[in-house]
């Protein structure tokens, strides 16, 4: 399937800000089953300087100055993806989840990909005992380590409720998960807390979801904005495998990859400095439309 | 002959004999003072020999004056989360090690900080030694200061480490050893200097004596280590804190003093281009070296915790285009978890192929599965701590917990906690660490203690200081010391076998080029030596008009003669200033009580705490004699009065402080330098001064103010004498006024204030050579005009109250050009845009 991607950001200060230092990531890049055709971005006012790399996780950031007085700062990031994934292993084909606990601890790599990143606490993921033990009844003892994570995914589906009010981004997990609630974030939080606090490495994704449902299919919950998602350390033979708290769904085809990291803090879409003004409102809009392919 | 002496004072041998009798050292524990079999050792007879020839009187009268000295001079601390300072305590007693032991113990530190930088290098770097599983990943990821945006940043400079610090004690075996590693940024170098200059006053004789090495050339050392690393002579080095509600603050103050860095904040710091600027007065300047105290992850909102406001946004870019050097190093706090310490013996002969020299505390990481069941298996003889510092069975973090005294079920759940995440915990040996003397009552007792020895880079490799921080805990377990209840610090003297070469510390006169002046004025600190100006003036003129009224109310012709109106006047004045409550309006003793002893904004008692504040915040750029009288000030404004409060207690009071804020304003002006920052403080004290003159002026100058207001306003302004000598009439309105306000030879007329800020105005840097005249400058020539061609007879209440809106308007206007004020560095806030 192939998507265009639409995302714009807006922010409106209460007064004259002189200097702006941003960094955004807004630009997906190709990745297993994902291949990126056209990235652009719009900045309104033009920046003095931007620049691009890639950050330690490997995802694209762009880095800007805008030294124009401005009352408004205007982002729209645009892409065209094709997704095209494989589908994930069967449960019981992945090993035990101690066993992969073990081979986590022994990490002998600190590449990006490494699950030595994805085992500690994490700004936004503290350590959090409630959620460990919540996590640890979907594994027995020996369980194949997606069976138990599949099945955590469905019950915190089942247990929390979905409500775009209850949170913002500060809200601490604990508040989240005591009060059953949350958006997408939490529900990624919660889960990475729950596989952390038993020794699995877990992985916090971000990206889209498609926006329009095929035909005869209900309409996935956080396709007007940016959605999030985890992935969770299968052993050295299955990698990174990604499931969708939220939607009780394995990552497949209506899922678009933009950044991954050890939490929201590690891929916030946009984040700065600015300098002169401390109220500001933002708004976002995202639009993923599947394009229509022809017949071959 | 024999009776008489036998009544004669005790030889320091008795002496001697009688305190190591008394000597009781704890049981199976090895002791500094005494050996196994109770004998002194031979370094702690020569020292308490020396001790034992001055008389009990001169002893406690020499420790007398070292606490004395250690308050005067304010060496304090803070525990986190209190908003008052504490005093240090320091024990009476140094720490005594002889030469041949302490060559092993720097012989161990240089060899274990060569160590720790290559395992820095290599974690940043090339990543070998993870790779060949010497080192596991999931050990160095767990640490907050694993800082993966660094990885693969070569730091600017080559080098992670510049000054390190290890704390160590003796073991059961006498052998030290070492218990904890300090990479990120450590404390306590400043305090061992303060504490050493505290124990050589008390003693001079005593430490002359007994060959002390001496401190100082590590420090310039180390100065000259970072000052090395620049890439420019004459380098701008700049020391990071996280400022003055930290811990350590004081400590940070007093180095940056002692080894003439430029004391900064983030919120001085701006990156701009790749590079680090200071805001100063004089604009933009390029910091070369930052000497970090802010930890890590506090150091750059961009990269790293966007919460933190300790920090330079985009210090990272910064380091990876070369345009800084930090030191330590970011991310060098990895080393300081205790998950490390296990692999150290075996990185020791894999990196530098040498065995470990200083043993390491045995240490068990249980991310191993081996070391794992192990820990669990022999708890009892464990203390188990977090890996990084985390807590344990939610005990307070970083405090060990010992197997032995948890119970079946306490270690039940630990056993659990450790098999669901081993990374998290390792295991150390139980050790009983030696103890040492302190004086306590008369006598000598024996107390547990760490030793935080520092080694620092220098031109000449690394150096370890002879000396260190010692601090002595009342509790059996000294490893989890941090200043706090029961623990005091102690002086460690390095006992050199030869007499201590007198190495001067001055350089070769061609080395050094001469200046007058130092550097610019960062912004915030004249902006807030501005404000201890102003501040300062205002608790003056508030003074005054409290000591006024309490003159009045204690003069007996005050009941006869009618002055009823000019009382209530200068009650008046209190109340519209904010110093005492307008429900008090009309009670006059009322209103002087809680004008001075009160707790609204403008009470003397709320702008003395102010002017202290201000002055705090600031404290390296102070001499201590004026730290001292400010504190002075403070301690006697705000000690509790005596009940009941009377006229004339209130009265002396506030006459006392004024003499004090005399003697304040005497020592900057025959004292300090006339640099930028004396210049910023006394225009503070001029704008308050010219603002609350012209508020008096128009107050007691009123159409309807009689003899008696006018004879006030001469008292307020402390003019009175002046004015008899001049007019031999009582005084006019017109005359009066003239004196208060266009009168440039009265030092209190607000023409003279005027004079004096357009001096200093005219002294300060500019920002470009264009040749106009900056704002406040263009505001008070244009006042400075207006005021001397004014004439009395056409001065009415207006015109003086639009002189006072024009110096209102100046104030504000040297805010804006020289104070960071304005800008605030904002968060661009992410609370919405996600699902």
């Amino acid at each position: 399937m192939i998507y265009e991607v639409r995302h714009v950001t807006t922010y409106a200060y209460g007064s004259t800000v002189t200097f702006s230092h941003c960094l955004l990531r807004l630009l997906p890049k190709d990745g297993p089953g994902q291949t990126v055709f056209v990235t652009d971005l719009l900045i309104d006012p033009a920046p003095a300087r931007i620049e691009e790399r890639l950050c330690f996780f490997g995802n694209r950031l762009t880095s800007l100055t805008i030294e124009t007085a401005h009352r408004a700062l205007r982002v729209e990031a645009r892409s065209s993806v094709e997704v095209r994934r494989d589908p994930p292993p069967a449960e019981n084909l992945t090993r035990a989840w101690e066993d992969i606990r073990e081979e986590a601890f022994d990490t002998s790599t600190l590449a990006p990909d490494s699950p030595a990143h994805f085992l500690h606490p994490s700004r936004f993921v503290p350590a959090f005992e409630p959620a460990a033990i919540y996590a640890k009844e979907s594994f027995g003892r020996a369980r194949p380590v997606l069976a138990g994570a599949a099945e955590l995914m469905s019950r915190i589906r089942a247990d929390f409720r979905y409500d775009p009010k209850a949170t913002i981004i500060s809200t601490p997990l604990s508040e989240a998960f005591e009060k059953r609630h949350g958006v997408c974030q939490d529900f990624a939080h919660i889960m990475i807390a729950g596989l952390r606090g038993i020794g699995l490495p877990a992985a916090y994704i971000s990206g889209y979801i498609r926006t329009i449902p095929p035909p005869g299919q209900p309409r996935l919950e956080g396709a007007d904005a940016m959605h999030a998602w985890v992935a969770v350390w299968c052993g050295e033979e299955w990698g990174w495998i990604g499931l969708d708290p939220t939607n009780d769904m394995m990552i497949g085809d209506d899922h678009i990859v933009l950044a991954k990291g050890r939490d929201y803090a590690d891929i916030s879409p946009v984040a700065g400095i600015i300098l002169g003004s401390r109220e500001q409102d933002v708004d976002v809009s995202v639009d993923v439309v599947p394009q229509v392919q022809e017949e071959a | 002959m024999r009776a008489s002496k036998q009544i004669q004072a005790p030889t320091a041998e008795d002496r001697l004999a009688q305190l190591a009798t008394a000597y009781r050292p704890l049981p199976f524990i090895p002791d500094e003072f005494v050996d196994e079999w109770g004998k002194p050792r031979p370094h702690w007879v020569k020292f308490l020999r020396s001790l034992g020839d001055l008389s009990d009187d001169e002893i406690a009268h020499r420790f007398a004056a070292a606490d004395r000295h250690i308050h005067e001079s304010g060496v304090s601390y803070r525990i986190y989360g209190d908003l008052s300072e504490r005093t240090w305590p320091l024990s009476h007693v140094p720490l005594l090690i002889e030469a041949d032991e302490w060559r092993e113990i720097a012989t161990g530190i240089c060899q274990r900080v060569r160590l720790l930088e290559a395992i820095l290098q290599d974690i940043y770097g090339e990543g070998r030694l993870v790779g060949s599983g010497a080192l596991p990943a999931t050990a160095i990821t767990g640490s907050a200061d694993y800082l993966h945006p660094l990885q693969g940043v070569r730091p600017p400079g080559g080098k992670y480490l510049y000054l390190y610090a290890a704390d160590i004690g003796r073991g059961p075996d006498g052998r030290w050893w070492v218990l904890g590693d300090r990479t990120q940024a450590p404390s306590g170098a400043g305090y061992a200097l303060a504490n050493r200059l505290v124990l050589s006053r008390a003693f001079p004789g005593l430490y002359g004596d007994m060959n002390i090495e001496r401190l100082a050339p590590f420090f310039q050392a180390f100065r000259e280590g970072l000052i090395g690393m620049a890439r420019r002579s004459d380098p701008r080095i700049c020391l990071l804190t996280p400022g003055p509600f930290n811990e350590t603050y004081f400590e940070q103050a007093y180095l940056a003093r002692y080894l003439g860095f430029l004391l900064v904040e983030g919120g001085d710091l701006t990156m701009r281009d790749g590079e680090v600027h200071v805001r100063t007065i004089a604009g933009l300047k390029r910091a070369d070296v930052l000497w970090r105290r802010v930890d890590s992850d506090f150091c750059d909102p961009l990269e790293l915790n966007a919460q933190s406001r300790l920090g330079v946004p985009g210090l990272i870019d910064s380091l990876r285009e070369g345009g800084v050097v930090v030191a330590n190093a970011l991310g060098s706090g990895v080393l300081e978890a205790p998950a490390l310490m296990s692999f150290i013996p075996r990185l020791c002969r894999t990196v530098l192929g040498e065995e470990l020299a200083l043993p390491n505390i045995a240490t068990w990481w249980c991310g191993q599965p081996h070391e794992r069941e192990d820990v669990i298996n022999y708890m009892d003889g464990m203390a188990i701590t977090g890996a990084y510092g985390n807590p344990v069975l939610g005990r307070p973090a970083r405090q060990p917990v010992v197997g032995m005294t948890l119970t079946p079920q306490e270690k039940e759940r630990l056993a659990a906690d450790i098999r669901r995440r081993g990374i998290d915990y390792v295991g150390q040996e139980v050790v009983n660490l030696s103890t040492t003397p302190v004086w306590e009552d008369g006598r000598l007792v024996p107390r547990p203690f760490v030793l935080r020895v520092y080694a620092a880079c220098t031109p000449n490799g690394w150096k370890v200081m002879p000396g260190g921080f010692c601090r002595i805990s009342d509790r059996a377990d000294a490893r989890a010391v941090s200043m706090g209840e029961g623990v005091q610090s102690a002086d460690v003297w390095v006992i050199a076998d030869k007499p201590v070469e007198m190495v001067t510390l001055l350089p070769d006169d061609d080395s050094v080029r001469i200046r007058r002046l130092m550097g610019n004025l960062p912004s915030r600190a004249a902006d807030n030596l501005f404000w201890l100006g102003r501040y300062l003036e205002r608790t003056e003129a508030t003074l005054r008009l409290v000591r006024c009224l309490a003159g009045k109310l204690m003069d007996p012709d005050t009941r006869t003669i009618n002055t009823g109106q000019t009382i209530d006047r200068v009650g008046a004045l209190l109340v519209a200033w904010g110093a005492a409550p307008e429900e008090l309006e009309g009670d006059a003793f009322l209103l002087v009580a809680q004008g001075l002893y009160g707790k609204e904004y403008g009470s003397v008692a709320s702008l003395v705490g102010e002017s202290r504040r201000a002055a705090s915040f600031i404290r390296e750029r102070l001499s201590p004699d004026t730290w001292r009288l400010i504190n002075d000030l403070y301690s006697g404004l705000t000690l509790e009065p005596a009940v009941p409060v009377t006229e004339a207690d209130t009265f002396e009071r506030a006459d006392a402080a004024l003499r004090t804020i005399a003697a304040i304003a005497g020592v900057s002006l025959e004292n300090m330098n006339r640099g930028a920052g004396w210049r910023l403080l006394d225009m503070g004290r001029r704008v308050e001064r010219g603002i609350n003159t012209c508020r008096f002026s128009r107050h007691f100058t009123g159409p309807e103010a009689a003899a008696d207001d006018f004879s006030v306003l001469l008292d307020l302004i402390d003019s009175q004498i002046t004015y008899r000598t001049r007019y031999l009439m009582g005084a006019a309105r017109h005359t009066v006024r003239d004196m208060a306000v266009l009168d440039p030879y009265n030092p209190r007329s607000v023409a003279f204030q005027i004079e004096r800020l357009d001096e200093h105005l005219q002294n300060l840097p500019l920002l470009s050579d264009d040749g106009m005249l900056e704002e406040p400058r263009r505001r008070v020539v244009k006042l400075a005009a207006g005021v001397a061609t004014a004439q009395a007879a056409h001065l009415g209440t207006d015109e003086i109250f639009e002189i006072e809106q024009s110096l209102l308007c100046l104030a504000d206007a040297i805010a804006t050009r020289y104070f960071l004020q304005g800008p605030h560095a904002a968060r661009a806030d992410k609370t919405s845009g996600l699902a």
